[in-house]
């Protein structure tokens, strides 16, 4: 088959759904079928550019190239999702969040804006209307899933996809530090951690990996860090090759991973791969869906005095943590995540 | 500098902007740049289609990315580079060709719609509108230059840039074939080579390689050199390995490229650069930038009897041919086509 994967293309950021995208399209190469990625930039601010990017999805043909049709399109991410194709799957990784869950919450953008109402109206009417769209509506997660049906009224299936290269990660002696690999942003909540880490008993330490979207958010984190006394408790590595971060997962005493209601959330599963435990928060969203209290991880109250505990646990009992470890990664083989089966999910639904 | 460059993408079939889009990335890489390429899908038909994805291409916002600004962008191919930004640069591959010299010829699509006249001036409309609004307006060769001034009386300046992987290509002893590396398309004109080899005195014998955009075309030429009994003179490799063209080209006696107006040629430089010359036609447009009768290949008429001449001439003078391969090569020297070149005149 001809299969199209249409996603969202936000220059020099490169994430979990960039890679998401990538595999999707090696994996349906490697099942015997032709898959290009069709990516379209996207800029969401002043709000009304959102409805530009929205039209500007609906005026591409994507249906057939050069006389051969295309035989599916699988759409991944808004406002790329929204493009025509007579048989469409949507696979949707998350919806516009701040016309949704983040509307009125400190971190959401277009409440702000005068015509901020209107356009995220404009964004619930067109996901409504056009997501239905599909022969088959998917989600990332049973967080997003959730998201969909409470606001849009439309059901969709989780599909649970592998992270990039999770035959390569590995187990090893723990080392001295908690591990937190991701982009530094407010909704990842590093900051939090480092709130957390100022009340800890136990000297913990985190190494963070990862780099910001801008460079001076990346500066006051570790103005608070050396404000609240942590300089030699906390690394910043930056950007890490993806060898390197295997390593730091492999040695690592467990993946401190509290984000606010994610996705999903590649660390998770990354973390599980590499046996080691995962201390997330109960409003973490998508890594509830795999962090099991007391056997696989700790899963706290998100405030700086539960986490600090959960990550002073974990630090003292190095045994347990060990043990939840391990059984953090039976448990990935358990549920059974693999692209073989997400594949049939997303090809059986055509004509 | 954050730069942007911006093409249009025609999925699930690669050609040579998509090696010219990411020559220039890495090459702005290279200079110590950050860039990335953002590439909008394009269906063109029907016409109608080709106004969609112009709105769509102007309704695009590539001014700056979460907060940080986008300090260039550099627009390649229709209808792409009718992006708008503040700081655009344009290097011209080629304007939408069946709206312009192709509207009237066999292979224009346009013309025969209903609407087709209506879209081919609202594209020339936009074009004369928005294509000045570029700080430095470039062209993929002086044949694409000169389309420009003539219909849209707009001046560019021509900007070479090597083929892909341009410093492994090598020259061995020829052997007894004629090379003709080419996507197999009505304007590449295979089937023209097809009748020459026909009316050719010698047993000359060509080797083509490449893939057919559709399956159908591939199946027609091949019909057509049994019709013509020459079938047996010639191979059809498909695609092969960027090694084995490479291959190819270094034991190739000469290349045949003989394309229908051709913007640029990637295939004539790779010529240059294997030693080897370039036998092409009056009409080819980009490669007679760059081959010169009798020194570093042979132009004919785009017609069978002349280029069966020209194919025989090679097939014989073995020693000329080798010598005019020579004069290729060191004329890509003395023309200075490097990347460093093209990014500094870009960027200036």
């Amino acid at each position: 088959m001809r299969i199209l994967i249409a996603t969202t293309h936000v220059p020099f950021i490169r994430g979990g759904a960039e890679l998401l995208a990538e595999d999707l399209r090696d994996e349906l190469r490697a099942a015997g079928h032709t898959a290009e990625i069709v990516a379209i930039p996207f800029k969401w601010y002043p709000p009304e550019k959102i409805l530009d990017h929205m039209l500007a999805c609906r005026l591409l043909d994507l249906s057939e190239v050069a006389g051969t049709p295309v035989d599916l399109l699988i759409g991944l991410k808004f406002p790329a999702y929204l493009i025509r194709h007579p048989n469409k799957v949507t696979w949707i990784l998350h919806q516009f969040r701040t016309a949704y869950e983040l509307w009125d919450h400190p971190l959401g953008d277009l409440i702000s804006s005068p015509n901020g109402v209107v356009v995220r109206d404009a964004i619930r009417h067109a996901d409504k209307q056009i997501i239905p769209e599909s022969k088959a509506v998917f989600c990332l997660s049973e967080n997003v899933g959730k998201r969909l049906m409470n606001y849009c009224g439309i059901e969709s299936t989780p599909l649970y996809p592998p992270p990039p290269h999770a035959e390569k990660f590995y187990s090893a002696q723990a080392d001295d530090y908690l591990f937190f690999p991701s982009r530094l942003s407010n909704l990842k909540r590093q900051s939090l951690v480092l709130q957390a880490l100022a009340k800890t008993r136990q000297p913990v330490c985190v190494r963070f990996a990862g780099t910001a979207e801008e460079p001076s958010y990346a500066r006051r984190l570790q103005a608070t860090a050396r404000k609240l006394g942590l300089r030699h408790r906390v690394k910043w590595l930056d950007h890490v090759t993806e060898e390197d971060k295997r390593d730091l997962y492999a040695h690592a005493v467990a993946v401190v991973y509290p984000p606010l209601d994610e996705d999903y959330g590649y660390v998770t599963l990354e973390a599980m791969l590499a046996a080691k435990p995962v201390i997330t928060c109960t409003d973490s969203g998508g890594t509830l869906e795999f962090v099991v209290d007391g056997e696989t991880g700790l899963v706290t109250e998100s405030t700086p005095e539960s986490l600090a505990l959960a990550m002073d646990n974990i630090w003292e009992k190095r045994d347990q943590a060990k043990a939840w470890g391990e059984a953090g990664r039976a448990r990935f083989h358990q549920m059974g995540i693999a692209w073989a089966g997400i594949i049939r999910r997303l090809l059986g639904q055509t004509v | 500098m954050r730069i942007l460059i911006a093409t249009a993408q025609v999925p699930f079939i690669r050609g040579g902007a998509d090696a010219h889009a990411e020559g220039l990335k890495e090459a702005l890489i290279a200079s110590g740049h950050q860039a990335e390429i953002v590439a909008v899908p394009f269906k063109w038909y029907p016409p109608e289609c080709i106004l969609d994805h112009m709105l769509a291409c102007r309704l695009l916002d590539l001014t700056e990315v979460a907060g940080t600004p986008i300090d260039l962008l550099i627009g390649l191919k229709f209808p792409a580079y009718l992006i708008s930004h503040p700081r655009k640069v344009l290097w011209i591959l080629h304007q939408h060709r069946t709206a312009y010299e192709l509207w009237d010829h066999p292979l224009g699509d346009l013309i025969e719609r209903a609407n087709g006249l209506q879209v081919r001036d609202a594209i020339r409309e936009t074009d004369r509108q928005l294509i000045p609004q570029a700080r430095a307006v470039y062209a993929n060769s002086r044949t694409v230059a000169d389309r420009l001034k003539r219909y849209c009386d707009i001046d560019s300046t021509p900007l070479y840039h090597p083929p892909p992987h341009a410093e492994q290509f090598y020259c061995a002893p020829a052997e007894e074939y004629l090379l003709f590396p080419s996507r197999l398309t009505h304007p590449k004109r295979q089937s023209l080579v097809l009748e020459a080899l026909a009316r050719t005195k010698q047993p000359v014998r060509v080797r083509f390689s490449g893939n057919s955009d559709r399956q159908s075309y591939g199946d027609e030429l091949k019909s057509l050199a049994r019709k013509l009994r020459v079938h047996n003179r010639v191979e059809w490799l498909g695609q092969v390995s960027e090694e084995n063209k490479r291959d190819l080209y270094a034991r190739a006696l000469a290349v045949v490229y003989p394309p229908f107006d051709e913007d640029y040629g990637y295939v004539t430089l790779e010529a240059m650069l294997a030693s080897k010359a370039v036998i092409t036609c009056t009409d080819s447009g980009g490669p007679l930038e760059f081959v010169r009768h009798e020194q570093t290949g042979l132009i004919s008429e785009p017609v069978d009897e002349s280029l069966a001449s020209a194919l025989d001439r090679v097939w014989i003078e073995r020693e000329q041919a080798k010598e005019w391969g020579k004069a290729g090569h060191a004329l890509y020297d003395k023309m200075k086509i490097t990347w460093p070149d093209v990014v500094r005149k870009l960027l200036s």
